[in-house]
């Protein structure tokens, strides 16, 4: 991922261990030498040490074996992976729906964590720009996944529900607790962000809300010119409008501020540094593939019987199944980013919380939820972008608070602590929120 | 009033050797209790450690206590000062006027607009006696004590209502000051400071108007889903699911009063340093406590049942007034008595601004607000959960509306950091529009409990 800044990637070398402290005193000594000359020279570094590299372990070879303990077996939260399989064998034994839900819901989480992992090892290889995208893309593949199985059962509602729930929890409980924990940990001083950046990913966030809005707007003041098409069609041409604004997004975070991505770059480093000791890329460029391809596999196949026991878990349990796909799922699905956001906090890195949390959000509200409509567009499910006044509003509501909180570019303990509350506030209303619109399909 | 809350909290500071030095021995000179000799004296001590200087102050003031600190006053003398002081109090034979006149005239309407007359002058009386009590505790509770007293008035109307079963009015008249406080007092208070210093633009402290508007939104959020609940028909339990919802968004509201409150009192005492030193040249005369300990409770206790008294009658009457000018109820409710219940504030609010000090007329308006909003209302509701009463946050649709409009106009206004009359004015534009929609509103639960 080159597109970072000169001087981090020189430090990045060296706190890859490749590049000693003579080598880098050296290439800051030549002051006086054009930026381009020092670029020449440490790309003749970097081809250097990438041959070098590249001889030690850049391209590791790893036997099936040994690729197989690296994925699997490094990673604590992989304990929870045998679950996986154990959902699949009750499905077949036993009709109770709840715990089939409860384990499947179990058995995703680690593999939502080794599906971000495999996309990291892949980046590595790839330039700045794929890699990018890769992130920007696989991101919330979980959700994604969960969503198209979902709108193949017909269950449309689940989807609408599951992607706002995720919007939700990222914006409000992720960001808080980030927020929260980093505010206690430097209680002395307020943490800043950027505030540019968190601007513009707040007039984003209310572009989505806008997009989600007219449609449901539309169809509750009953002024449609054809009653029922008329929204869908509107819904899907906001789809397509959506996505382009994603692209363009992407497109503007990617070519012209590559100082906004320094930290992506840094997140590298931390990333490196909180990853399993090995700073290199672990596995092979066709491994990491291969890992995807099978992880993504794993994953469909395990969120198929989740889709399918939603319902029965809802039943069993005796709570709204709006409060299962906007509260529980999401909560389980972002387990790993949770982490990772809290965890920068207390380093204080807010912005690279802030990339998670509402980067998350932005990708689920200007991809996720257009490409389902999209998606259901070719696959001839009516989804569209009428998400039922009640989460409408509930989501309004949470980007005009949370565009509140980010303008001022600074933190402490008490906003995040606002932020939980504001979940739990959402949390407890979908608790007693019945929908009415369960059997729309 | 809350020019006295402030004055309060620059006595925590006092007690607590909290406040920066120097600001410290300045308002020692103000009070004329140190003259200027011992002034240069204790400057001159400048290369000593904060700590000796700290140490010889409150030597100083404890000679002081020798001197004022508890004030013995006679009951006739204690009459004086509490009552016979303030101008305001003219207004308090009112009270008693508007207690004879229920039981001679049967016209609500005078017996309401007097009732209202003599309240206000107690809501002043009850601001001082929370602050001259303040002077005696420390600054946690002390900070408590106006956190919960700064709007007892509202409470004490409320929670009579409340007992009546009049829950509407009990939800309008909160609200009511709520929209008061953020527009009416703000708006006015930005007006007549601009006008004053027409050169500039005033400013004020924008990280605390952030926060505070922050908590403002917390609150709208907490009345918004249960209203949102009950209109979108997506209740689980109809009727029951909004009132349990209520109760535990009332909760979280107030625990997250709580955290504000130990938030302001500990984490930032940069914020109160500048106020300690202004506070001292607004109170009317005396800066020591005018009246010992318990005559301060004794006189918050009478002020308090008397108010409570005239709550009462106030409250009886607010239907038949209704009917005899011809208002609705709810422009009763959520535009007169708010205007009334908080006139001191409003006074305060202008006069601070007037003086260049913006930040207090904001601690003033949306403190008050966010009192109202993230304290009484959630305190209602679970008083109410006591009570039995059917008390919930769906403040129905208009209402609420109007309430989210608000809140979100002026968290626009606050998040410069400036003000002119220009936003005053417009601010003022805006109450009248609201009053103007509450004029002709009629409230089509008026009779639901």
């Amino acid at each position: 991922m080159g597109c970072c800044k000169v001087p981090a990637l020189i430090q990045a070398q060296v706190e890859m261990g490749l590049v000693n402290d003579v080598e880098h005193k050296s290439l800051f000594r030549r002051d006086t030498d054009s930026s381009q000359i020092k670029a020449a020279s440490l790309m003749e570094q970097g081809s250097l040490s990438a041959s070098f590299r590249e001889r030690a372990s850049k391209t590791p070879n790893n036997s099936v074996l040994q690729s197989f303990k690296i994925v699997i077996l490094s990673n604590k939260l992989n304990l929870l992976l045998p679950f996986g399989p154990l959902a699949i064998l009750l499905h077949y034994l036993t009709d109770n729906k709840g715990w089939i839900f409860l384990l499947s819901l179990v058995g995703i989480t680690p593999l939502a964590e080794r599906l971000g992992y495999a996309t990291e090892q892949l980046a590595c290889y790839t330039g700045s720009t794929v890699g990018g995208l890769l992130n920007a893309t696989f991101g919330n593949v979980t959700e994604l996944i969960i969503s198209i199985f979902a709108l193949k059962s017909g269950m449309i509602r689940v989807v609408q529900l599951t992607l706002l729930g995720s919007i939700l929890s990222n914006m409000l409980l992720v960001l808080g607790c980030a927020f929260f924990c980093g505010g206690l940990v430097f209680s002395q001083k307020e943490q800043v962000f950027d505030k540019g950046n968190a601007v513009v990913n707040s007039g984003l966030l209310l572009m989505a809300v806008m997009g989600l809005l007219f449609p449901a707007v539309l169809h509750y003041t009953h002024s449609e010119v054809h009653a029922g098409s008329s929204e869908l069609a509107l819904s899907r041409f906001s789809s397509c409008i959506m996505l382009v604004a994603y692209a363009a997004y992407l497109f503007f975070q990617l070519k012209s501020q590559p100082s906004s991505y320094t930290p992506l770059t840094e997140e590298t480093n931390q990333n490196e540094e909180t990853s399993d000791d090995d700073e290199d890329p672990e596995i092979s460029k066709w491994e990491a593939i291969i890992w995807l391809s099978i992880l993504t596999a794993w994953v469909s196949l395990l969120s198929g019987y989740l889709v399918d026991a939603i319902e029965g878990a809802s039943v069993s349990w005796k709570i709204p199944i709006s409060f299962i796909s906007v509260i529980l799922l999401p909560i389980v699905g972002n387990a790993a980013e949770h982490a990772g956001a809290i965890m920068f906090a207390m380093k204080d890195k807010l912005d690279l919380s802030l990339g998670v949390a509402i980067g998350s959000s932005i990708q689920i509200s200007m991809f996720a939820v257009p490409f389902c409509v999209v998606i259901g567009w070719m696959m001839g499910a009516q989804m569209d972008l009428n998400f039922q006044l009640f989460e409408t509003a509930t989501l309004f509501i949470t980007v005009i608070v949370v565009a509140f909180f980010l303008q001022e570019g600074t933190s402490n303990y008490f906003k995040g602590l606002m932020l939980i509350l504001c979940y739990l506030i959402v949390a407890a209303s979908f608790f007693v929120h019945e929908d009415p619109h369960q059997d729309d399909i």
